[in-house]
């Protein structure tokens, strides 16, 4: 055989009709080779669907979630970034607000959670031209952050090395005063980015729930947005483009039906009068009384009686009865004369944002007369903002530049206004009559002032004695401003012109704001009341409710009065009344102190040091009832000084726990303090 | 909720003996020490810690304001019944605290007119609801334990809950829905809670008495918890979206035939579609590339060795 050695070499398949043409081995052989070449030209073909399952395991790495707030700033064109730590959502709200601000000064800002970002990014602000961090922070506990604004309070702790010159900020924080560590989030935030050597734009804000914090936040933003413009060197979308809220419609032929005339809600509410009155329906109650109280004197203490017979409203004493004052007519005649502007014009001031909704300012359609008598605070120096966006009408550059100024945040504009306008009392028209090139537009004017305000008083009378009478004591505010102008108080004012007369009916438009100052549930529970000047009022109602328990058999408890006045013979109002409630034993101490009848001063405060003995057996062992009504700046600081010094000296305590004492009596309400500023 | 209600509690020995303590035996002092524990519980209830942050859903808020109407309209009832008697009347300020007139007009925004036929009391409602009107009828002196607990709460905490309800719910800011938490005749909430304190503290109760109100006091958070624990149960088994849903599942270009859902979907329609899915599927897979090469590789093998 020649081919042995051949075939032994090379296997090659050879018909043979002996043997079959692939043995098992080689079709195994075969068949592992093929399906081993078929995997990998598969697998050449596809290689993605692995990176396809590691994209699914990271999904927020596409690009519509940018962690940069950098990145987010520089592709949307923003320069201002508004950081909100907020738990309840007002942070936010207040940040969107701003953010929202940003376009009417020519900037665009955007609000961030600071949850969402890289806060350590902070730094890389300065790589935008013209930006700025605002934050907005909530106080949250006991002082602590809220959930979303955790990891940024621990970045701003933990790193003491981080370097952030060049970053623009201002801190406007949220709290609440009656908890302790009030708005210390704020405060640290601004503390802190200062310390890193971060810019500080504007100051602190510091935002109080407890009292009023829209106010506190718009307040501070109205300053606040000057001040960035005066950083930044920007102007207000330019002088020709006012920034109007509301857009100006005047009506040429409406019937006098859709006509407001000095309404507050439903119109024609002061012709078909229908209960229940509240702050949207006052009542229109007449006055029956409007007498002088002090016999002589510069000042002029008033009581005035109200009639509301028929209105279903009830009161207790103590309350407050709120009225709805007008503005004097000379005063209004004047500011249409100076702008030249005809104030019968009928007119309507429309929202130009329509999702908001207050559609209008005021009420409208309505007359200029009306809106600057019913609707209008004219009186009031006006804030800073109105300042600022009047400035656009003064032709004279200098008085342009003046009125920005005020409105700025620095420290000569600053004292500018505390001068020019505060210290010297200017209202709207004092600054029209004095910055002659100052003309702006009416309806604009409509627009800025600040609406006319209520005004409440203690009401000085028992619904026991006097269900349907609400008896009010007040004192005329008038004096001379440094500019030679006198200045009188609205409502008081107003009041005081309330003639009684049998020709022709004066009203007042007025409801009830129940109030929690309240003689104790049991008659037989002391009560001692300190009240001077117009402060006695709501004692003048506890006095006479005393006196009917008295009358009905009821055993009634000591009831001692502090009160104060001027001279003896000039100003010691309800003198016959509380002379005779003495007499007839219904006040068992009546303490007067005439502060002006001898050399030295003499307050209720040094009377109530003259009487701590009974004092602080009344209050200690007798568990009465304290009330302080009046002056809310010094008369009631003093009078508690003067608590705290009687519960050391005859309780043996030292100043803080004094403190403590009365502070406790205040929140199980025994001393209770009616009080104004 | 509030947090520390009064100045700091002085004791006999740092006033150095000579005045004594301010009156321990006050009720407003005895409530807030013998509620501490328990209304620190009921703050951390899961329900209330949800809430807290806004995670609350529509439907449950709905049924809690079905609860507070309940609840409120019973003590409201006890309350009129018992407005002479003189272990409550200083206590009775229905102008400034009542609540089953807002509560109604809450319901009538989430349910609709006929909002009353439409709701029902649950279970934990109804135990809390008997217990009012059993106090009231029997026993009326711890009527001031349930108007403690629930008006001076509402006064504190409750102006926080309105502000995260209106947020995560997205309720008008002109306050619909939320009417419960708005008292219009209490100007200050600080005022007043000094107010009610004094008020509780001139009852003429003696010691043992006190000590009875306070027990029922927490016994009225108990009843509360109950009613936030049944809450929760509730929202375990409602079918709803979650309010803070994160990423859509098949939106921003995903491929749909890699959801297992839809694939169990057009697996429950059945069909070739289905088969030929899978198929698609398995190919795709790395692992089922080589399974299926060397499944091509036996078929081979053995189709050879048949036909050989």
């Amino acid at each position: 055989m020649v081919d042995v050695e051949t075939d032994a070499t090379h296997p090659e398949p050879m018909v043979n009709e002996d043997e079959p043409l692939l043995s098992n081995l080689d079709l195994f052989l075969f068949s592992l080779i093929a399906g081993l070449v078929i995997y990998w030209f598969m697998s050449r073909k596809k290689p993605e669907p692995i990176p396809e399952f590691k994209k699914l395991d990271t999904p927020t790495a596409t690009s519509t979630r940018e962690t940069s707030f950098i990145e987010k700033m520089k592709k949307t064109g923003k320069n201002i970034i508004v950081f909100y730590g907020s738990q309840t959502g007002t942070a936010e709200e207040f940040a969107n607000r701003l953010s929202k601000d940003a376009q009417r000064y020519g900037m665009k800002g955007m609000a961030a959670d600071p949850e969402e970002y890289d806060m350590a990014e902070l730094s890389r602000l300065s790589e935008i031209e013209n930006s700025l961090a605002i934050f907005c922070m909530a106080t949250y506990g006991e002082g602590d952050p809220t959930d979303n604004a955790q990891d940024f309070y621990d970045w701003l702790q933990e790193n003491d090395e981080e370097d952030l010159s060049g970053v623009n900020f201002t801190v406007f924080g949220l709290g609440n005063k009656t908890y302790e560590h009030y708005n210390a989030m704020g405060t640290y935030v601004d503390k802190r980015l200062e310390e890193l050597g971060a810019t500080r734009i504007f100051d602190l804000g510091m935002g109080d729930d407890d009292s009023n914090l829209e106010d506190d936040f718009v307040s501070w933003r109205e300053q606040f947005w000057p001040a960035v413009c005066e950083h930044f060197g920007v102007e207000a979308l330019g002088d020709d483009s006012s920034i109007r809220q509301y857009e100006l419609k005047e009506h040429t032929d409406l019937n006098m039906n859709k006509v407001y005339t000095g309404e507050i809600g439903r119109i024609k509410s002061f012709e078909n009068q229908k209960p229940p009155f509240d702050s949207k329906n006052p009542f229109l109650a007449t006055v029956t009384v409007n007498r002088k109280l002090n016999k002589a004197g510069g000042r002029h203490l008033m009581h005035l009686e109200l009639d509301i017979t028929g209105s279903k409203i009830r009161y207790e004493s103590g309350d407050h009865v709120a009225v709805f004052p007008t503005n004097d007519t000379a005063l209004v005649t004047k500011l249409g004369q100076i702008l030249d502007v005809d104030l019968d014009t009928v007119i309507s001031l429309n929202n130009l944002d329509e999702e908001s909704n207050k559609k209008h300012p005021f009420p409208c359609p309505t007359s200029y007369r009306t809106a600057l008598t019913h609707y209008l605070d004219i009186t009031h120096p006006p804030r800073t903002n109105v300042l600022y966006e009047l400035a656009q009408y003064a032709s004279d550059p200098q008085d342009q530049e003046n009125m920005r100024k005020m409105a700025s945040s620095s420290a000569e504009g600053k004292a500018l206004y505390q001068s020019w306008v505060l210290d010297a009392c200017r209202n709207i028209l004092a600054i029209l009559e004095d910055m002659p090139s100052l003309r702006p537009p009416m309806d604009h004017l409509c627009e800025l002032l600040p609406r006319l305000q209520a005004r409440y008083y203690s009401i000085a009378s028992s619904s026991k004695i006097h269900p349907n009478s609400i008896h009010i004591c007040a004192v005329v505010v008038e004096y001379e401003t440094k500019t030679g102008r006198l200045h009188n108080g609205v409502a008081t004012n107003w009041l005081k012109n309330k003639m009684v007369d049998n020709s022709h009916k004066s009203t007042v438009p007025m409801y009830i704001r129940k109030s929690q100052f309240r003689l104790p549930f049991k008659s037989t529970n002391p009560v001692v009341m300190v009240g001077p000047g117009t402060g006695i009022a709501p004692f003048v109602g506890f006095i006479q409710e005393r006196g009917w328990l008295k009358e009905q058999g009821k055993e009634v408890g000591e009831t001692v009065m502090f009160f104060g006045c001027r001279h003896k013979n000039e100003d010691f109002i309800y003198q016959e009344e509380l002379e005779e409630a003495e007499k007839k034993e219904v006040l068992t101490k009546l303490h007067v102190a005439f502060s002006r009848d001898q050399e030295q001063k003499v307050y209720v405060q040094h009377l109530l040091r003259n009487n701590k003995e009974d004092i602080w057996r009344l209050v200690h062992s007798q568990n009465a009832h304290i009330y302080i009504c009046g002056d809310a700046k010094n008369m009631a600081k003093d009078v508690q000084v003067a608590f705290y010094e009687i519960a050391e000296e005859l309780g043996g305590l030292t100043r803080t726990q004094a403190t403590d004492y009365i502070k406790k009596l205040m929140t199980k309400g025994r001393y209770s303090q009616d009080v104004w500023s | 909720m509030e947090r520390t209600q009064s100045a700091s509690n002085g004791d006999a020995s740092e006033y150095g003996g000579k005045v004594e303590v301010l009156s321990p035996e006050d009720l407003s002092e005895l409530l807030a020490a013998g509620t501490k524990e328990v209304h620190e519980k009921a703050e951390n209830t899961q329900f209330v810690k949800d809430f807290l942050r806004g995670q609350i859903r529509k439907e449950l808020f709905k049924l809690g304001a079905v609860a507070l109407y309940y609840t409120y309209t019973a003590m409201e009832e006890e309350i009129e019944r018992n407005k002479e008697h003189p272990y409550f009347a200083p206590l009775y300020f229905p102008q400034e605290l009542h609540r089953h007139e807002a509560l109604g007009r809450d319901l009538e925004y989430f349910y609709g007119p006929s909002w009353q036929s439409d709701i029902s009391c649950s279970p934990a409602t109804q135990l809390y609801v008997d217990r009012i009107h059993q106090i009231g009828e029997e026993d009326p002196v711890l009527l001031v334990a349930h108007a403690y607990t629930r008006y001076m709460g509402d006064l504190s905490g409750g102006q926080v809950l309105k502000k995260v309800a209106q947020r995560a719910l997205k309720l008008p800011p002109t306050g619909e829905g939320l009417e419960f938490y708005q008292f219009e005749a209490v100007h200050s909430p600080k005022a007043f809670k000094q107010l009610y304190r004094s008020r509780m503290n001139e009852l003429e109760v003696d010691v043992e008495t006190k000590k009875k109100i306070v027990a029922e006091a927490v016994k009225a958070f108990q009843f509360n918890m109950e009613v936030f624990n049944e809450l929760d149960e509730i929202g375990k088994s409602i079918q709803e979206e979650v309010l803070d849903a994160g990423m859509p599942v098949h939106g921003a270009g995903g491929d749909i035939s890699k959801c297992p859902y839809y694939a169990t979907k057009t697996a429950a329609r059945g069909g070739t579609e289905y088969a030929c899915q899978v198929a698609m599927a398995v190919l795709r897979h790395p692992t089922g590339q080589v399974l299926f090469a060397a499944w091509v590789a036996v078929l081979a093998g053995l189709a050879a060795w048949y036909l050989m």
